[in-house]
């Protein structure tokens, strides 16, 4: 099967002006700062208005899993996988939990980091340091999908050996992001973030135009998969299935408002305002983003059929390849599609990166090794810990190139960020929670999902325990004790 | 309070209704050429975005940490 677009020069023209002005508008945000403060370069100063704060928001949630991986696991799983578009939906509905307080909260006291609020709240360096390395292994591992995504989505473009793409898309795309990440902190990775959101939701609109142009209604696509060996993907969900879309509605709707960029993005915002239709407008985004994922797999089902394993993972190159050879205009719009995709993905992954160097900056050098190292110096720290951590995820994405699916990334990261829920959501409403059993539900919750999810236990299919997510299993755990444990103590202390 | 519940009762009756746990697993009824089950999903789907951004665009945050916490 064929899958690479084998672009000319004026496309690839196109495509390096788009890269070429992401390095200008980080040279811009370099020189609209105010002063050489983390506040100012993790959080912007006085923050972002709506539009910024809105496609922020859309490009760093809406990720290269979003276009490949959702695209291929509808592909694999088939209609069921629509279960995608109400977990994104729940994202927007579970920031309803916290982020009013801790919007507040961040506001009042200059909050920089998640932990900051943890430390705010606890005073206890056991949660401060096992919070700080659950995110931080969660962002980097979120961050290694992306790059690997980039390096997939190389190999789409390049018409020239596939493992040679792969290495030159993850070194190229990456060192593009890092300078201009570096260069202007959180208004670079916000303002490309515009562009980025910007030229994601074209390409959004455009990939349903082509598909609709090039394979006809999805009704047609469902008629050839009624006929087909594939008929079973349109059945309704077993009750296994039905079970994990609970499942996922519930981890990936608590565990994604608890991502780092996300939750500096609360902070980041110019007023509560603002906040609020921000969030208000994401609500609407998983209808014009991961439907239509969804919508390329079923195309795929129907038109390319007898795709397995990661191969599964490319059936966007795929179809976007079998389009481009139709008509001129086909062949523009999937340049300007694939400059959509290389848009998701760096989008994602420079806010992922930007997070991960402000904790390792200012919650583990700042906080544990010199408490009283300078705001320039940690500033400085954090942009050398970026290209530190990037050079080893680099190399990790190129040793790991066909060694994992992306959706399987995906599921364990939240079944370990999802433990951190009872510490920011239930103790941001409830004053008697203690950080002794907070720390204890978080490590219970810890051992018993990934206990669960790589004890090789009967019971567990496929990483879930009757469909659902181990993580789930865990956080009952975690919240049994971080609850019980606290009204114990706060009994015992009168 | 009574908000609070309310809010979370409409979510609770969304996600019992678009998760199709309550068709029969042989239906092969369609809406414009599609599944039905999944059709209503996209339409629960579509309720939930509007219920959301109606509760964020109506009722402004109370911002005010006040004196109940720290």
């Amino acid at each position: 099967m064929k899958t690479s677009q084998v672009f000319d020069q004026s496309a690839w023209i196109f495509i390096s002006i788009y890269l070429g002005s992401l390095i200008l508008v980080g040279f811009l945000g370099y020189r609209a700062r105010q002063e050489n403060t983390l506040k100012d370069f993790y959080l912007a100063g006085s923050g972002f208005g709506l539009v910024v704060i809105f496609l922020t928001l859309y490009a760093t949630q809406y990720s290269g899993n979003t276009l490949f991986g959702y695209s291929g696991k509808a592909y694999r799983m088939g209609y069921a996988w629509i279960m995608c578009i109400h977990f994104m939906t729940a994202i927007a509905a579970c920031f309803l939990i916290y982020a009013p307080r801790l919007y507040a909260r961040a506001k009042k006291y200059n909050y920089i980091t998640p932990t900051d609020y943890l430390e705010h709240r606890f005073n206890s360096n056991w949660i401060n340091i096992l919070a700080t390395l659950i995110l931080i292994i969660v962002l980097s591992n979120y961050l290694l999908a992306q790059l690997m995504a980039m390096g997939r989505a190389m190999q789409g473009l390049s018409s020239a050996d596939p493992d040679m793409a792969y290495r030159q898309g993850v070194i190229l795309l990456t060192l593009i992001m890092v300078v201009y990440g570096t260069l202007g902190g959180i208004r670079a990775v916000a303002w490309t973030d515009v562009i980025q959101g910007l030229v994601l939701m074209v390409g959004f609109s455009i990939l349903v135009y082509m598909l609709y142009k090039h394979f006809g209604p999805l009704s047609l696509a469902t008629n050839i998969i009624q006929q087909s060996p594939d008929a079973a993907k349109i059945a309704v969900p077993d009750a296994n299935r039905l079970r994990e879309w609970l499942s996922y509605i519930i981890i990936i709707g608590l565990g994604s408002t608890l991502y780092p960029q996300v939750i500096q993005r609360i902070y980041a915002a110019r007023s509560e305002k603002v906040l609020r239709q921000g969030l208000a407008l994401m609500a609407f985004a998983p209808l014009f983003t991961s439907l239509i994922a969804v919508m390329t797999g079923i195309y795929a089902i129907a038109y390319i059929p007898g795709l397995e394993g990661a191969e599964s993972d490319q059936v966007l190159g795929i179809i976007l390849s079998l389009v481009q050879q139709n008509s001129i205009l086909g062949y523009w719009l999937v340049v300007i599609l694939y400059a959509a995709i290389l848009a998701a993905m760096m989008s994602t992954a420079d806010s992922a990166l930007l997070s991960i160097s402000s904790m390792l900056s200012k919650d583990i050098y700042g906080r544990f090794v010199d408490s009283k190292a300078s705001e320039a110096k940690l500033t400085f720290l954090g942009k050398l810990f970026s290209w530190c951590l990037i050079l080893f995820l680099v190399w990790l994405a190129i040793y790991l190139s066909d060694k994992a699916s992306l959706i399987k990334l995906l599921d364990r990261k939240f079944d370990i960020l999802i433990q951190l829920v009872p510490v920011f959501m239930l103790s941001i409403h409830w004053r008697g929670m203690q950080a002794m059993p907070a720390f204890a539900g978080i490590v219970i919750g810890l051992i018993v999902s990934l206990g669960l999810a790589y004890g090789g236990f009967d019971f567990v299919q496929n990483g879930k325990v009757y469909g659902f997510h181990p993580g789930l299993i865990g956080l009952l755990f975690n919240l049994a004790l971080a609850a019980g444990g606290s009204c114990w103590m706060n009994k015992t202390q009168g | 309070m009574k908000r609070h519940i309310t809010i979370a009762a409409v979510y609770f009756v969304l996600v019992l209704i678009g998760i199709p746990w309550y068709w029969d697993k042989d239906t092969t009824l369609l809406i414009a050429g599609l599944p039905a089950w999944f059709v209503v999903a996209i339409v629960v789907s579509i309720c939930t975005s509007i219920f959301t951004a109606c509760i964020l665009l109506r009722y402004p945050w109370n911002t005010d940490t006040g004196s109940d916490e720290d």
